[in-house]
């Protein structure tokens, strides 16, 4: 699912805050474990949202019709709704439906502030790990190995660009290979067509945690140590400063800035995840036939070509009323190919779910991208996702880290320096230890 | 009329022409953001991204409408939230004057610590009371129920407090004299005492319907059936992930805002009537 990175609502911060204080999680008694093999039956409720439930209440009544006796109801309750209502839901340990909608960057934070919260999807897809996008998996289980929100959409992301910005400047897309190539090619496209390179949100820090996690680095590392001022950290980081200080980079405000920055052509390269194509046909179908995609340059000429923004899972409550019948469907939609692809035809869910990607669909040319072929770019580069190590801590490092990045991109301060400041406030706030 | 009132009306006129240019920016300012609705909803989202903004309403307002009742069920969800704004205007004002008539004029052993717990809930945040409050209703089996939405915030804190207030000026001579004549209690109260309050009444109705009108939070937690919810819940489910509907949200909360434009027509002339009142009787 794709994710906009928009400030977290604000009553979930201050139940966040709330809850800090309080020991213990949800109350009630462990569900037993789901049963893979038992007889499915009743109903159960589903919480998603946007296009997600549209595709729920689709392949919801599909379902029902395969299984005899059984009733998917799908609540549309939004997205930036969503979190409110499973904070207050997971505390109060009721009111929960049977599965819910998780986003990628969001589950870690629920995993651990509701270890016990979860249903272990372990005993329906467990075996299916090899299967699915290695950096949405990691990101979805919990320390003991248990795989506790099924992986559905991914944001594999890749360079978006505008072909005829690249060609009167005389650049090949296919030569841009690392972030230094992309740089010398946006000075020149910047000296013959007066565009800037890329129109970022300097101030969300999206792109700095994009760049650190193609490096297969998050703020933390597998010991919980916090790692925002390694090496590869302070490297992103002096790219970024080095890209605004030769004046290649728009800053934008939030989503409406990057959508109306893109529609009026005010950049040439766009780093970003695959669901950003139904942006674009959306909102610029004007623009047809002026984008390409490639891979994302890479910060070693043999480094990843790919990061990940946004995506989403599905997740069971332990409190749910029909665990088995929701384990039942979770298995059934996301870990199936044709419901998987169904889901990308019909409503652009670019599926996490690897085998689906073999798809002939994904093989298509896309005729706003002048007939290249987008998807299968994207479906070769998901499986090569670097993942990523996650805390209880990375909502509030995330927020230190933001405004790192403005010190140092807007206001000029040396990365080193702004990151070890960082790193330190990080521990002081967390307790943690920072990694050498 | 003579030259000398002419001079004295125009030097009148032009000491306040300030005045009048201010209030014109003022309300131009206040005016755009309502300007901008009109213009919104009447064009497809695409359009409203980019350079330049339009500026003249364009010939998108049926396809919005007709999107916005498909995507959210919107004549449905404004009947919901008339529905539930008025029964919870009407209980809760009832219990604001009460209460609030109760505070000023009778004199009771723990008034004024009863009066300090009412203003100190005013003081709890919101966010505090959502966990407790939700488990309450989750054991009561009321979620997903417009009872759950509703009663919690009945007894308000900020409308005991405002008819308090405007009933400590209520002349006490007033009311012992209707109790002399041989008036009961309910009567002095409601024949005596309520019509002089009708401003500050009218007042304290439209500020009841305005907080339940654009509640969202607690009916947000409440509300789990698409079909129940209430405006701002539903306007919110139309913020996508990789598209948000600028068009439809924009025409959906012009539309809302309008039971509030007649809610205050309706009591503006309590309000003036009110003013008028005081000022000629003195």
């Amino acid at each position: 699912m794709p994710s906009r990175k928009l400030p977290v609502p604000i009553a979930a911060m201050a139940i966040a805050a709330l809850l800090a204080g309080c020991a213990g999680g949800s109350a009630g008694a462990p569900a037993a474990p789901i049963d893979p093999q038992a007889d499915v039956s009743g109903e159960i409720t589903v919480w998603s949202w946007d296009v997600a439930a549209t595709a729920l209440k689709r392949l919801g009544s599909e379902y029902e019709s395969s299984h005899p006796g059984t009733k998917i109801t799908v609540v549309d309750v939004g997205y930036d709704n969503a979190y409110d209502k499973l904070s207050v839901g997971f505390k109060a340990g009721s009111g929960l439906p049977d599965i819910v909608s998780i986003e990628t960057d969001r589950a870690p934070g629920y995993i651990t502030e509701f270890p016990k919260g979860f249903a272990d999807l372990t005993p329906v897809i467990g075996d299916k790990q090899a299967d699915f996008d290695p950096s949405k998996w990691s990101a979805s289980s919990n320390g003991d190995g248990q795989i506790l929100v099924a992986p559905w959409d991914s944001g594999t992301v890749g360079l978006f660009y505008r072909s005829d910005y690249l060609a009167a400047a005389g650049i090949d897309p296919a030569s841009l290979s690392t972030w230094d190539d992309l740089v010398v090619a946006g000075e020149k496209i910047k000296s013959t067509t007066g565009h800037t390179l890329m129109s970022i949100d300097v101030s969300s820090g999206a792109t700095f945690s994009m760049m650190l996690q193609q490096q297969g680095e998050g703020l933390f590392n597998s010991d919980g140590e916090i790692t925002v001022s390694s090496p590869r950290a302070v490297k992103a980081l002096t790219l970024l400063k080095g890209m605004n200080d030769k004046g290649l980079i728009k800053n934008v405000k939030g989503w409406d800035g990057r959508v109306t920055a893109t529609k009026d052509g005010d950049s040439a390269v766009h780093p970003e995840a695959v669901w950003w194509t139904g942006t674009l046909t959306g909102e610029m179908p004007e623009l047809a036939q002026k984008f390409g995609v490639t891979e994302l340059p890479g910060f070693t000429a043999s480094g990843a070509r790919t990061s990940n923004n946004g995506g989403s899972g599905l997740a069971i409550p332990s409190q749910a009323k029909n665990p088995n019948l929701a384990a039942s469907f979770v298995a059934w939609t996301l870990a199936d190919t044709t419901n998987q692809v169904s889901m990308m035809k019909t409503e652009g869910l670019f599926p996490s779910y690897l085998p689906a990607l073999a798809d002939p669909y994904f093989q298509q040319p896309d005729p706003y991208f002048s007939g290249e072929k987008v998807y299968e770019l994207f479906a070769t580069e998901t499986a090569k996702i670097p993942s990523i190590s996650y805390t209880s801590d990375n909502a509030k490092a995330q927020d230190m880290v933001a405004n790192a990045v403005v010190a140092s991109v807007i206001n000029g301060a040396d990365p080193q320096k702004t990151l070890d400041d960082v790193a330190n406030q990080i521990a002081n706030a967390t307790g943690r230890k920072i990694a050498n | 009329m003579t030259r000398s009132q002419d001079a004295t009306r125009l030097g009148a006129s032009l000491r306040h022409a300030p005045i009048y240019l201010v209030l014109l920016v003022g309300s131009i300012i206040s005016l755009i953001p309502f300007l901008w609705m009109v213009v919104a909803s009447t064009h497809r989202t695409s359009d409203l991204f980019g350079t330049p903004l339009p500026v003249l309403p364009g010939g998108e307002l049926l396809t919005n409408l007709a999107r916005l009742q498909e995507d959210v069920n919107f004549g449905r969800v404004m009947i919901n939230s008339l529905a539930v704004a008025i029964v919870y205007t009407a209980f809760s004002s009832i219990v604001s004057i009460m209460a609030g008539y109760g505070l000023a004029k009778f004199s009771f052993r723990g008034r004024n610590v009863a009066f300090g717990l009412i203003l100190v809930t005013m003081m709890i945040p919101m966010q505090v009371l959502l966990v407790p409050l939700f488990q309450m209703m989750a054991s009561i089996g009321w979620i997903d129920s417009y009872q759950a939405v509703i009663l919690p915030f009945v007894a308000s804190a900020f409308g005991i407090f405002l008819m308090r207030q405007s009933f400590l000026d209520f002349p006490d001579s007033l009311i012992e004299s209707a109790r002399i004549d041989g008036a009961n209690e309910f009567r002095t109260f409601y024949r005596i005492v309520l019509p002089v309050a009708k401003p500050q009444i009218a007042a304290l109705i439209i500020y009841t319907f305005m907080t339940q009108w654009n509640s969202f939070i607690w009916p947000l937690l409440m509300l789990n059936t698409e079909d129940n919810y209430t405006v701002p819940v539903a306007l919110n489910t139309m913020i996508g992930l990789s598209r948000v509907d600028y068009s439809g949200l924009m025409l959906g909360s012009l539309l809302a805002t309008l039971p509030l434009l007649i809610l205050f027509l309706i009591f503006q002339r309590q309000f003036i009537a009110g003013l008028l009142g005081g000022a000629v009787k003195g």
